[in-house]
């Protein structure tokens, strides 16, 4: 009897197991579309949580896919997508903690190959990459910068730089390096490595303000430097280096009234996300500021997070990484600073990518 | 790259010798205290409960005791409480990997694990990883919602929204019988080795002691599936290997029921490695962690005639954890972190009397941290908590009242950089229950609680480049509930069962806001919470015959947990993350003679990761069985327990956590034999 009781039990049990692996599918299986035109957004996900993803809006179809590099390869990129950039028809996905650099096609998101940069059982940390003359040249936090052909995909050198490089820049013929250091807190590194693209080694070192992140370069011979300082006694600043003498020009603690956290040159003109939440635009020819704030139409971003221009329009594009915990924003204004639409990316929104026909 | 602030458990030594003296010190006053105190023995009280009576209580509560940790296929703390409704483990897998315990959604640092009645506090973290704590000397283990409805206890037993309770197996010896010595050694999956030893001896008719020793080692390898990354293999879960060491000695004075004094001192060390999550194509991980943590804690209670109760408690400890990453890339090229925090912890108590029906009390509680950690720019924070609770109890015919009005004081003081505010809070709450039926076992309970949590020390200190402003976080729990019990003289021997609704609001939550600058880790109150639910229990059981006996009990949970922050946030009036809907707990077992074979279930539906409960963020919900048998039988005249052990029997890959896989099916044999 109670040998009876219990095997109905099990068997009521067996049911209930069986109703509860009867999950919803979540997986959301798209054809995505080609990426023909359009924004690619590369979302850093949460740290140590593995979502990393490629957002991709069409501008024709006016539809988002949440995760392009998923949907093409049915693999996910990893953990921390830190930068991506398009390189002749490919493009190059940096992914910071998984280690690894996807090199993907532009239109289809499809995965051409990945490198895995790792020094032995020691991951590499990438963090950024640029482009020269068909080679790749990615910073990571181990200190170097490899140099990737952009044929054969192989790394053919590591260059040591300073401690845990961020951002780099192409300018004058030379590689300029920004080593943060930013890993030991309270002992930043404040340098930037000049590499010389000939003989790809490092020339020398210029000082600038500590912990420095963010680079860009102008056409009037200027490299710019956004340093972070050390969060206590040195504030944050830019600096502003000669790309003939790789003398240091100017620094300054602000810019307007305000820190500037991000940088992106094109053209005669700087735009800056600025610590303020406001993007200012900067006049690199005259080194004047030409608009205090870019938005006119009073939008009001939370967390600006990654910007990018679009010449061809006079767009400017503006990531919110809201509370860096949950789905971040893209918004497009046009070039009067009128927001034209917004679409929801994945969380931490850290670089974006333009791809016009 | 941000700093893993969850890893860095908090633990820890270079008093012992101090606190060994002061500990004898405390011992002798105690001692001649208790001696000169020429107050007559009360009359024992013998009650004979029933098996099912300990349900009816003012607040919600669920017990396990030791002879049922097989039933539930339990290694730890954590897993013997994992059955309970309205408790979710956070388990992040493994033998050594982090367990903490959540009770009605509103995370560990709301629930006060106690030790024998004492706080065992982490004012770093505010969290206690249940891991830690091995079942071999373990009674009883009691998850209180609000608060057990004892008057005379430490001020901290009311000053959270729940209470785990922990008692440790007291010495029960005779002068026949004057010493017992338990000895096991469990093993199996995981390459785990888990010898133990109890020893208990009587000295005099006054003083008896117990000692307990549990090693663990296990490699902690296990085979999991690794989704997302394209590979088709199982791998293997690597560095979570673990070293452990608990023992725990505890002299005991019992003159009577209503005079009696215990000492305990308990030493935990352990060295082991962190899996870490798994992260896509980037197998490595080598971050270690190592824990010493020593306590020694004294009890004195006294009962006098005039019915007026005295409990004193003391406690000594230190809490020492040293993070360690080699692949840190840092100039100093690794992380090596030592944090150490120390605390003194003093507690009166007393209960009074003032007429049969009507009992007050009250209770003071002082405590004073100090939190050592050789990290950038760290503040060196101490801490000093005072704790004065007023309560009352008062049973009229078919009703109970009971209320307390508790009073908190916070002061804090730093060696660099900026304290936190003091900050004193008054939390009322109020219980009650009715019994409507002179002839029925049924009672209606009720409990309101307004009470809070205080900010860690890690979430002012750890980091702060910039002073954090963090206001204590607030609950009011609300409750109703129903219990019901009979006695049945049929096939069943009785029949349990307890529901309640609750409604939780959570204000001023304290969320951790990660900054693109890393350093920038910054803390808000800006959170609200607002959770409803339904726990549901049954137990029940047959009666014996010919030998037999079947066991059966069920809980279930439903419980809504909805983020109502910000109405312009993207997760407003989202369920907050790894927050089932619905948690279903069964367990079933067969008693023949000495065997016992047991089912266990749990089954939980599916939660999101983030805040927002978009496809994107889901993680699947999950069934897990586990199976038990245990034989009792006597060898030599020495009785001997021996039990098989399978967890995960239906070899399931699933996850509490996203990234922290759960092993696959796992089996543990054990062995245990008293002298």
């Amino acid at each position: 009897m109670k040998q009876f009781k219990l095997k109905s039990l099990l068997s009521a049990i067996a049911i209930l197991s069986v109703l509860a692996s009867c999950q919803k599918d979540n997986k959301v299986i798209v054809n995505p579309p080609a990426a023909t035109s359009g924004v690619y957004v590369l979302n850093q996900g949460n740290f140590n949580a593995n979502n990393s993803t490629l957002s991709f809006y069409d501008y024709a179809t006016k539809s988002t896919t949440s995760d392009m590099f998923s949907a093409a390869n049915g693999t996910k990129l990893g953990d921390t997508g830190n930068d991506a950039k398009i390189y002749g028809s490919k493009m190059y996905i940096v992914v910071n903690v998984s280690s690894t650099v996807e090199v993907v096609n532009v239109k289809t998101a499809k995965s051409i190959k990945q490198i895995k940069l790792f020094n032995g059982a020691v991951a590499r940390q990438p963090r950024y990459v640029v482009f020269n003359k068909n080679k790749a040249y990615i910073s990571s936090y181990d200190g170097t910068v490899a140099v990737m052909d952009t044929t054969t995909l192989a790394i053919e050198k590591y260059i040591t730089v300073g401690r845990n490089p961020e951002q780099m820049v192409v300018s004058n013929g030379k590689l300029y390096v920004a080593n943060s250091g930013g890993l030991s807190f309270g002992n930043p590194d404040k340098t930037v490595s000049v590499i010389d693209l000939n003989t790809l080694t490092e020339t020398k070192k210029i000082e600038v303000i500590a912990n420095p992140s963010s680079m860009a370069a102008d056409s009037y011979g200027n490299v710019y430097v956004l340093s972070n300082g050390d969060y206590a006694t040195i504030l944050p600043g830019i600096t502003i280096i000669d790309n003939t003498t790789d003398a240091v020009k100017t620094q300054s603690p602000t810019l307007g009234s305000a820190h500037a956290n991000s940088i992106l040159v094109d053209g005669d003109f700087a735009y800056f996300l600025m610590s303020d939440k406001k993007v200012l635009v900067y006049n690199v020819k005259t080194q004047t500021v030409a608009k205090a704030s870019f938005i006119t139409d009073g939008t009001v971003i939370t967390t600006p997070y990654s910007i990018a221009y679009d010449s061809t329009t006079g767009e400017v594009f503006v990531t919110d990484a809201k509370d860096y915990a949950s789905n971040g924003e893209l918004f497009a204004f046009d070039k009067d600073g009128k927001k034209e639409y917004s679409i929801t990316t994945g969380i931490n929104p850290g670089a974006i990518v333009l791809v016009n026909k | 790259m941000r700093h893993k602030s969850s890893i860095i458990l908090s633990n820890s030594l270079p008093a012992i010798s101090c606190i060994l003296v002061l500990m004898c010190l405390q011992l002798i006053s105690y001692k001649t205290f208790a001696q000169s105190d020429t107050t007559k023995k009360l009359k024992e009280v013998t009650f004979k409960a029933t098996t099912a009576s300990k349900v009816q209580t003012l607040t919600p509560t669920q017990q396990i005791t030791n002879k049922d940790f097989a039933r539930y296929s339990a290694f730890s703390v954590a897993d013997a409480v994992r059955n309970f409704s309205g408790v979710n483990i956070k388990d992040y897998g493994g033998i050594g990997g982090l367990k903490t315990i959540s009770v009605r959604s509103l995370g560990a640092n709301h629930t006060a694990v106690l030790f024998d009645g004492i706080q065992l506090n982490d004012a770093q973290n505010g969290q206690i990883d249940l891991s830690k704590f091995n079942l071999n000397n373990v009674q009883e283990i009691a998850v209180y919602n609000g608060q057990p409805a004892n008057l005379l206890q430490p001020a901290r037993s009311f000053a959270s929204a729940s209470v785990l309770s922990i008692k440790t197996i007291q010495p029960a010896l005779t002068l026949q019988k004057p010493y017992q010595i338990q000895a096991g050694v469990k093993g199996g999956s995981f390459g785990l080795v888990n010898p133990y030893l109890q020893w208990q001896q009587r000295i005099s008719k006054r003083w008896s002691f117990i000692a307990n020793a549990n090693y663990v080692y296990a490699n902690g390898q296990y085979k999991y599936k690794v989704d997302g990354d394209g590979s088709d293999t199982l791998a293997i879960r690597r560095n979570g290997d673990v070293r452990s060491l608990q023992t725990d000695a505890a002299l005991y004075w019992t003159k009577s029921d209503s005079n009696k004094f215990n000492i305990h001192v308990n030493y935990y060390n352990s060295k082991r490695g962190l899996p870490g999550a798994v992260i896509f194509y980037n197998p490595y991980a080598s971050q270690r962690l190592e824990n010493n943590d020593i306590f020694a804690q004294a009890t004195y209670e006294h009962t006098w005639q005039s019915s007026l109760r005295l409990l004193v408690n003391t406690k000594l400890s230190q809490l020492k954890t040293r993070y360690l990453d080699p692949e840190f890339l840092n100039q100093q090229g690794g992380l090596d972190q030592h944090y150490n925090q120390k605390e003194a912890y003093q507690s009166v108590a007393l209960a009074y009397h003032l007429t049969p029906d009507w009992e007050i009390s009250y209770a003071a509680d002082a405590s004073y941290i100090k939190m050592d950690a050789d990290i950038y720019n760290y503040a060196y924070p101490s801490r000093f908590t005072l704790l004065n609770v007023l309560a009352t109890n008062f049973t009229k015919g078919r009703w109970q009242l009971q209320g307390n009005l508790l009073q908190t004081n916070l002061n804090e003081m730093v060696e660099k950089g900026v304290a936190s505010k003091s900050s004193s809070v008054l939390s009322p709450t109020l219980m009650a229950t009715l019994k409507p039926f002179d002839n029925s076992n049924l009672q209606i309970r009720a409990f309101y609680k307004n009470i809070f949590r205080a900010p860690t020390l890690d979430e002012l200190y750890f980091y702060a480049i910039v002073p954090r402003t963090i206001k204590p976080e607030f609950v009011k729990q609300y409750d109703v509930g129903i219990t019901w019990t009979k006695n049945l003289n049929n096939l069943l021997e009785y029949i349990t069962l307890t529901t309640d609704a609750y409604y939780n609001a959570v204000s001023n939550k304290i969320l951790a806001v990660p900054n693109k600058n890393p350093a920038i880790f910054s803390f808000s109150n800006i959170g609200k919470v607002d959770i409803k639910g339904v726990d549901v229990g049954l137990k029940t059981q047959t009666k014996q015959q010919n030998g037999w006996r079947g066991l059966l009990s069920a809980n279930y949970t439903y419980q809504q947990a909805i983020d109502v922050s910000d109405p312009a946030s993207s997760t407003y009036q989202n369920q907050i993350p790894y927050t089932p809907k619905n948690t279903l707990a069964l367990n079933a077992g067969v008693n023949y003679k000495q065997l016992g074979v047991y089912y266990n279930h749990i089954l939980s539906s599916s939660r999101y990761y983030t805040g927002n409960n978009v496809p994107d963020y889901y993680v699947p919900g999950y069934s897990v069985s586990d199976a038990s048998a245990v034989y009792n039988f006597i060898t030599g005249k020495l009785p001997v327990t021996a039990s098989v052990e399978v967890n995960n029997l239906f070899n399931k890959n699933y996850s509490i956590i996203r990234s922290f896989p759960m092993p696959g099916r796992s089996y543990r044999l054990s062995i245990q034999i008293t002298i």
